[in-house]
């Protein structure tokens, strides 16, 4: 095959046709940065309207809108594809494997994601963005007029699809595909949170897949699923999404658990503390995670009993994650402590994300949280968690793994101005809207009336907010100076102690020319106590198969997002519509027809095109 | 060997769906989509029983359903269901003549499971029982109507499978093809069991 | 060549070993069939008959069903053979979320 050679060349075609899960993670990494960017953008916009009372920045609908794009473009698009791009770029090495389990699922997985957050994204140009909140509630998702909850229920359908074939992918990656000697328990622990949030996808995305498929029935084709009047029950939207919506918290948090872990314990210069029961308390949030959604709906009248059961659950969460708590605190003691900026934020994650947790319990009491159900008290707490856990977790993520990814490694000093300014910024930003939210501000209204006393601590909010997007700017000029003036690095800048810092920078396409052999937890780490200069090999050099590079995931995706259009417009754009419908349903069908088709071998790497032998990390 | 080379009795392996890396992928990866499947019907079946007596302007259940032939229709899913098994049991056997057979009838099965229910639908509609009479009709449709979607996928599945390695033998790469495809249907099979019952026969008695 | 002739004999062995299980397995899909033929009658005419309650005949319907789940899983799926743990985790998983969902919306709505 061609593909040999074609692998090597970078061009547009290159990164449309990849399989490789190392570029696969840079796709992610940059669709998800520019989402983040985006949403950011968002939460700037909602910030400045509601910096002082009775501001008339964004009003009413359009305010709407940008808050219900800010919640669905962060979770969805920005927070889903940068964890994904973690899991792409990192999981792979860590568990000494050469490439995922399904490379072509994987590409596809990335392209539906892609072209679903296109999808949704357009509609600020085609009548206006979907404008009932992130969590679309019926009725007021089924009656919103105009087309912008037609671009919500199809865009994140397509993009979900995406999600739901990736996290089979890892699930049979990480099963499937580890080095000899890789048991489950010397797994790093990314990886196992990388495999449990890969599990929680693959049961909870098909609930949300449903519930859009049921949505979009009663908005598109007249169907009576949330019509009260039909005999149809908006519950039944709440239960849904909910069942989705909880285990996809923890979707997004136990990755940047696992993230932490493994910088905490690189910059400590010591073993994880408590390894086994980091891992039993992953395996324990994931399970719990999905018996705790109806703590979303203590309002809605479940009743006292359905109310203690799922107030007692959630108030369990707090156990594992406490175990977590405790053993990074652990770690870090008595370690030989590097504050690089990874390390920063990573310590600065832990007390964060303890005043989120504890939040957390508060409205997890059931009568507490009719209280605070619906005010700013709500928004201050899962901000404390995404924000304050996820995304310090990604940023921690991002300056360790940025040398793996792109062979340079990021500027410290401009780093360190990075983690100050976002870390200072999101505390002013957040922590004054526990008490607007105890003073009564509601959530998801856009302005609130003068003399309530609300007006300096939104301001003080919105002051925060900026200095996050100083932060944010710093970040991304970091980027700019290190792809311009950064020198590479060798493959293992940080002293690392598991399998991805054992390969060459940049990684050679097959990952590891010779499979490694993995004697235990932290398997580098062993190797370099050892005195050894690079990994024991598992086997001698020879032949690498690799699977072929391919467009069909492209064109499929693309002609998902057409027959998208087609929905959208089904009662509106008539005979184009329907036509959009058939011709982009059957590019997909013909995409998969034509997979099944052509028989797909892969290629053979020679031995003589290989080097001769394995240089390891160059320590 | 070759991953595209025909097998012969000699070097059959004891499960050649599962021989290669990519074969072991395949059979977990496609276990564990049905596991998500799973939750998938699982949520339409939770819709359904929600809203099972909720008919809005349609006609009640217990009036319109036909159960005898909704029986005949799962009798013939239940015996492409054991078509599919005899399949796979040739092909452990490496007998492709028989396992193509097999798998032609249960192709035939499926088609004509498709063309009872489009039957049965058309009929409801003349009843009155439509997609938009009430949430009954809504979920009614929606349930049976994602179940025949996987029906009919799964016959296409199975032509293009069928065309594609006719005149060809069993190799590594064709195996596990075959094989995932006797693990869909016999999951399309086991949802079926359930909206028979949990829809038919509970809407009889109401 | 007679090494040869000794790995013919035993792979003829092994192939018989694999002819006789294989037709055991056909004995039992044939015997799982037969069952689920009787169970799927069954269900249908408990509904059918008045003899029995309503209530009884559901819950009754509803265990055959279940029954009928275990023979597809287990005999035509083979699901209890050796090499599918990880696929009975992933099937009990999504039958635990399964049941939940159900039980849900069943009853936590109205």
């Amino acid at each position: 095959m061609s593909n040999a050679h074609a692998a090597n060349k970078s061009s547009l075609w290159d990164w449309l046709t990849t399989v490789d899960h190392k570029k696969i993670g840079i796709l992610y990494l940059i669709s998800g940065g520019f989402f983040f960017l985006i949403g950011g953008l968002e939460a700037l916009l909602i910030r400045i309207q509601l910096m002082k009372p009775e501001n008339t920045f964004l009003t009413g609908d359009l305010y709407n809108q940008v808050l219900t794009m800010h919640g669905t473009t962060m979770i969805f698009l920005a927070a889903m594809p940068i964890i994904f791009a973690f899991m792409n770029a990192v999981v792979p090495l860590q568990i000494g494997a050469r490439d995922v389990a399904f490379p072509f699922l994987n590409s596809l997985g990335f392209w539906l994601f892609f072209f679903g957050g296109v999808l949704l994204n357009l509609s600020w140009f085609l009548g206006g963005a979907p404008d009932a909140g992130w969590t679309a509630y019926a009725p007021l998702s089924t009656t919103s007029s105009g087309s912008g909850l037609d671009f919500y229920v199809l865009g994140l359908q397509i993009a979900g699809a995406g999600t739901l074939i990736g996290g089979i992918n890892f699930l049979v990656t990480i099963i499937n595909m580890r080095a000899p000697g890789m048991t489950f328990m010397r797994m790093p622990l990314f990886t196992w949170t990388a495999f449990i949030t890969s599990g929680l996808i693959l049961f909870a995305f098909p609930a949300l897949t449903i519930g859009f498929f049921l949505l979009m029935f009663d908005r598109v084709f007249e169907a009576n699923f949330f019509d009260a009047s039909m005999g149809g029950n908006p519950i039944i939207w709440e239960h849904i999404f909910w069942i989705f919506g909880h285990p996809e918290v923890y979707i997004l948090i136990l990755p940047a658990f696992g993230i932490i872990s493994e910088v905490v314990s690189t910059f400590s210069k010591k073993r994880l503390f408590g390894y086994s029961a980091m891992v039993f308390a992953t395996v324990l949030i994931g399970f719990l995670g999905f018996m705790v959604w109806a703590h979303h709906m203590f309002t809605v009248g479940l009743g006292p009993v359905a109310n203690s059961i799922f107030a007692v659950a959630t108030m369990a969460i707090a156990i594992p994650t406490g175990v977590k708590i405790f053993n990074w605190v652990f770690t870090l003691w008595g370690g030989q402590i590097r504050f690089t900026t990874a390390n920063l934020f990573a310590v600065g994650f832990i007390p964060t994300f303890v005043m989120g947790g504890v939040t957390g319990v508060m409205l997890a009491a059931a009568p507490a949280d009719y209280q605070y159900h619906d005010s700013y008290f709500v928004v201050a707490h899962f901000h404390y968690v995404i924000v304050g856990g996820l995304v310090l977790g990604l940023f921690a993520g991002l300056y360790y793994w940025y040398p793996r990814m792109f062979g340079k490694m990021l500027n410290e000093t401009i780093g360190k101005w990075n983690f100050w300014t976002f870390f200072i910024g999101f505390h002013l930003t957040f922590f004054p809207q526990h008490f607007l939210g105890l003073m009564g501000m509601p959530r998801r209204y856009f302005t609130y009336p003068e003399g309530f006393g609300l007006g300096s601590m939104n301001f003080i909010s919105t002051i925060g907010a900026f200095f996050m997007t100083i932060g944010t700017i710093l970040f991304v000029y970091n980027i700019i100076i290190t792809h311009a003036k950064g020198k590479m690095v060798s493959g293992d800048p940080w002293d690392g102690r598991t399998l991805e810092w054992a390969i060459p920078n940049p990684t050679p396409h097959y990952n590891f020319l010779q499979t490694p052999l993995v004697r235990g937890l932290d398997a580098l780490w062993i190797e370099k106590m050892a005195g050894n200069k690079k990994m024991t090999p598992a086997e001698p050099v020879g032949d690498i198969h690799m699977p072929n590079n391919s467009i069909l995931p492209f064109i499929m995706s693309l002609g998902f997002f057409i027959a998208g259009f087609g929905f959208i417009y089904f009662n509106k754009g008539g005979a184009l519509a329907l036509v959009a419908i058939i011709v982009g349903l059957g590019i997909g069908l013909v995409c998969m027809f034509l997979r099944s088709w052509i028989d797909d071998h892969g290629y053979h790497i020679h031995k003589k095109d290989l080097p001769k032998e394995d240089k390891g990390a160059d320590l | 060997m070759n991953v595209g080379e025909r097998l012969t009795d000699q070097n059959f392996p004891e499960s050649p769906e599962k021989a290669t890396l990519e074969g072991k992928n395949k059979f977990l990866g496609f276990w564990l989509f049905l596991g998500g499947e799973t939750v998938l019907f699982a949520t339409l079946f939770g819709t359904y029983l929600g809203l099972r007596n909720s008919f809005g302007k349609g006609p009640e259940a217990s009036e319109i359903f036909q159960l005898p032939m909704v029986f005949a229709a799962t009798i013939i899913l239940l015996t492409s269901s054991l078509t599919s098994v005899y399949a796979v049991l040739a092909l452990k056997e490496n007998r492709v003549k028989a396992m193509r057979g097999w798998l032609f009838v249960t192709l035939l099965l499926g088609l004509s499971f498709l063309g009872l229910e489009i039957y049965e639908f058309i009929h409801y509609v003349h009843e009155g029982h439509t997609f938009t009479s009430g949430a009954f009709g809504s979920a009614f449709y929606t349930l049976v109507g994602f179940h025949g979607g996987h029906v009919l996928f799964g016959c296409l599945w199975l032509s293009t499978l069928l065309i594609r390695n006719s005149g060809r033998g069993l190799t590594l790469y064709n195996s596990p093809k075959y094989y995932l495809f006797a693990l869909y249907w016999h999951f399309v099979d086991v949802v079926w069991v359930f909206i028979f019952t949990v829809v038919y026969l509970l809407g009889k008695v109401g | 060549m007679a090494g040869n002739e000794h790995t013919n004999s035993v792979h003829r062995h092994s192939s018989l070993q694999k002819k006789i299980k294989l037709k055991q397995e056909r004995r039992q899909h044939n015997v799982s069939f037969v069952m689920m033929i009787l169970l799927t009658i069954l269900s249908f005419a408990s509904i059918m008959s008045d003899a029995i309650s309503d209530t009884v005949a559901i819950l009754f319907i509803i265990v055959l069903a279940c029954v009928q789940v275990f023979f597809q899983l287990y005999i035509w799926m083979h699901l209890g053979h050796k090499g599918h743990e990880f696929p009975m985790w992933g099937i009990a998983s999504g039958l635990f979320i399964a049941a939940l969902t159900v039980g849900t919306l069943i009853g936590l709505i109205w």
